[in-house]
């Protein structure tokens, strides 16, 4: 606990920093949400008469306000308006006949305003889709008395615990391997670079402890504090967003419910230990190759991007995934723990991730120990 | 007891090729005495000891320690051993107590033996003032105390120091002699390197000196000095190492 860097890695990093970060990034996302809302739009009309009910319709949109228009303008500034409705003459006419008619909504993606005037026309250009259909229908005989009341939505219905559950199957196997990969570097470096770095090793390896016991005890270690920096960086996920983000009400949009079964939690633990394990021996090895810390932090850096990219892999994972996935490391354990999560464990992808995560995990422990055996490597200057 | 016995080390470098650090090395120490290795930087001194300490593994020959062959036998000649080196660092975020808490553990002491014996050195090594200090906060002198107690925690029969006062000042230098003198008077079998040639006439009971790997001369202080015609340790050092030198 006195060592400032590890401290941090597991606990304030976890704990505050990508959560804080997290929330953050949701409340300005919240906030962008609001003044897109508060946000009052111009658009243009040219032939606004061509379709009854158009004008009331456009009217009724919330923070937008129609221009009449003879034709499009030739700038959408000088006009003063942020979007174009085109609607051509004699609508009607080329609808009998059966004619194509096209009505367009000109509007700049790249200016922000403009986007937000082509959100807003959505539902008025659905609405004359149908208008136009009416029109067709009416002109080749068809009874239409009123423009019929159809309409073809989507409503999210999930509850804040369902949609907690949906989270935490997608976040928590990333942010587990991140977590680990994150707690374990700072100190596998220190304590095999770092005793080289400090000329602390010599006075270890003189002692009657075995080099095998010593790395066994350095991965000890890694591991230890790997896994406590993937379980605080749960807690500190479910504690922002679960109890802070209903604490705060400029955050409540934000809030979920996180919620882990204690069955669920024990799975993961122990789908997390070989991965811990690996990673945390791949990184010893690694320390007992480097010459200096530096150079140990340059190669674990490679490792800890490795797995963020593993760990995004079952984050984009969508369906179940293929069986060959589970042999690859650290992705392997996220797609399991994302099953554990969403209770559709399949015993085949468990077994296979658990072998082969064990079987490379017994592999790194293999090479650090010959490594830290080796002079030559040790001794490397 | 120490014999050392046709020790050679040779490492490899990719692109020097072989590289002899130690030829052919010989000596013995009995209980009782220091035996002091003289020679320059990089003559060979580390080495020699680190293989003795195995810390390193000899490319030929062997070394036994209290009768345990270097080679065949490294786990029990280390609890044999307290190895100690000049550029040696301890961990600064542990107190004395706690550093030699966890020495003493690697050690196979007990907990009870370890306070035990913390009590015991904390008196001959003068430390109490300071044993609840971090290491981080404490002078160099201090550190180096806490070195030595480091070195003789679990009591081992035979001493390895490789220039243990490299980088302490006067006073502090005479302590470490002075505490190298009492594990003398103790019984400990001493190996003690140096290139200060005043700390070697003051302490060891016989000398050898190496150069490029080899031992070229080897006595008590007083043989080493009638046999090059009188004059200095430092004298005879010169004439010693000098006379390799022109030859190459």
């Amino acid at each position: 606990m006195r060592d400032g860097r590890t401290v941090i890695a597991v606990l304030v990093v976890p704990l505050v920093l990508y959560p804080g970060l997290m929330l953050f990034m949701g409340s300005i996302e919240a906030a962008n949400k609001k003044e897109e809302q508060a946000l009052r739009v111009r658009v243009g009309v040219v032939g606004e008469a061509q379709l009854p009910g158009l004008p009331e319709r456009l009217r009724s949109l919330e923070g937008v306000s129609t221009v009449p228009l003879d034709k499009a303008p030739r700038s959408m500034e000088s006009a003063g308006v942020d979007a174009v409705l085109l609607i051509p003459s004699a609508l009607a006419g080329l609808v009998a006949k059966g004619d194509s008619a096209k009505v367009e909504l000109l509007y700049k993606d790249a200016d922000h305003k403009s986007s937000a005037a082509d959100q807003r026309m959505q539902p008025v250009l659905d609405e004359v889709r149908r208008e136009l259909t009416v029109m067709w229908a009416q002109s080749r005989g068809a009874r239409v008395d009123a423009s019929p009341a159809i309409s073809v939505e989507d409503r999210d219905i999930s509850s804040k615990a369902e949609t907690g559950r949906f989270m935490a199957a997608l976040i928590i196997p990333y942010i587990l391997v991140f977590m680990v990969a994150a707690g374990s570097m700072h100190i596998a470096i220190d304590a095999t670079t770092g005793e080289k770095e400090r000329s602390t090793l010599e006075t270890l390896l003189a002692t009657s402890t075995s080099r095998g016991e010593l790395v066994i005890g350095k991965c000890m270690a890694v591991i230890t504090t790997a896994l406590a920096a993937g379980i605080v960086g749960i807690f500190g996920l479910w504690f922002n967003f679960s109890v802070v983000a209903n604490l705060m009400p400029g955050l409540a949009s934000q809030s979920i419910q996180l919620s882990i079964r204690p069955e669920q939690a024990l799975f993961l633990l122990i789908t997390v230990l070989p991965t811990a394990i690996f990673l945390g021996a791949t990184l010893v090895a690694i320390g007992c190759f480097a010459r200096s810390m530096r150079e140990g932090q340059t190669y674990a850096t490679y490792v800890y991007m490795a797995s963020v990219f593993l760990g995004l892999g079952s984050f984009r994972q969508l369906g179940t995934p293929p069986l060959s996935r589970f042999v690859i490391p650290i992705l392997n354990t996220a797609l399991l723990q994302r099953e554990i999560l969403t209770d559709t464990v399949v015993p085949a992808h468990a077994a296979i991730t658990l072998g082969t995560s064990a079987a490379m995990a017994a592999i790194m422990l293999v090479v650090a120990t010959r490594l830290f055996s080796n002079e030559s490597v040790l001794f490397r200057t | 007891m120490i014999e050392v016995l046709n020790l050679c080390k040779t490492f490899h470098d990719r692109k020097k090729g072989d590289i002899p650090a130690v030829r052919d090395v010989s000596f013995s120490c009995a209980p009782g005495r220091v035996f002091g290795l003289l020679g320059r930087n990089g003559a060979g001194k580390t080495t020699t000891l680190r293989m003795l300490a195995t810390i390193l593994s000899p490319t030929s020959g062997t070394a036994l320690i209290d009768g345990l062959d270097v080679n065949l036998r490294g786990g029990e000649v280390r609890k044999r051993i307290g190895y100690l080196s000049g550029d040696t660092k301890l961990y600064d975020r542990l107190t004395g107590r706690e550093l030699l808490t966890y020495f003493g553990e690697l050690a196979g002491m007990t907990p009870p033996s370890i306070a035990g014996r913390i009590t015991e050195l904390q008196v001959s090594f003068g430390l109490r003032d300071f044993l609840d200090k971090r290491v981080g906060k404490m002078s160099t002198g201090m550190k180096q105390r806490l070195s030595l107690a480091r070195v003789v925690l679990h009591d081992p029969p035979v001493l390895i120091f490789d220039e243990p006062t490299s980088g302490l000042d006067v006073m502090g230098a005479r302590e470490v002699l002075r505490i190298v003198l009492d594990l003398r008077s103790k019984g400990r079998t001493i190996i003690f390197s140096t290139h200060i040639m005043t700390e070697a006439e003051r302490i060891c009971d016989e000398i050898a000196i190496i150069e490029r790997g080899s031992i070229l001369a080897q006595g008590s202080v007083g043989a080493l000095k009638s046999g090059n015609g009188g004059g200095t340790l430092e004298d005879v050092f010169v004439k010693t190492v000098g006379e390799v030198t022109s030859d190459t």
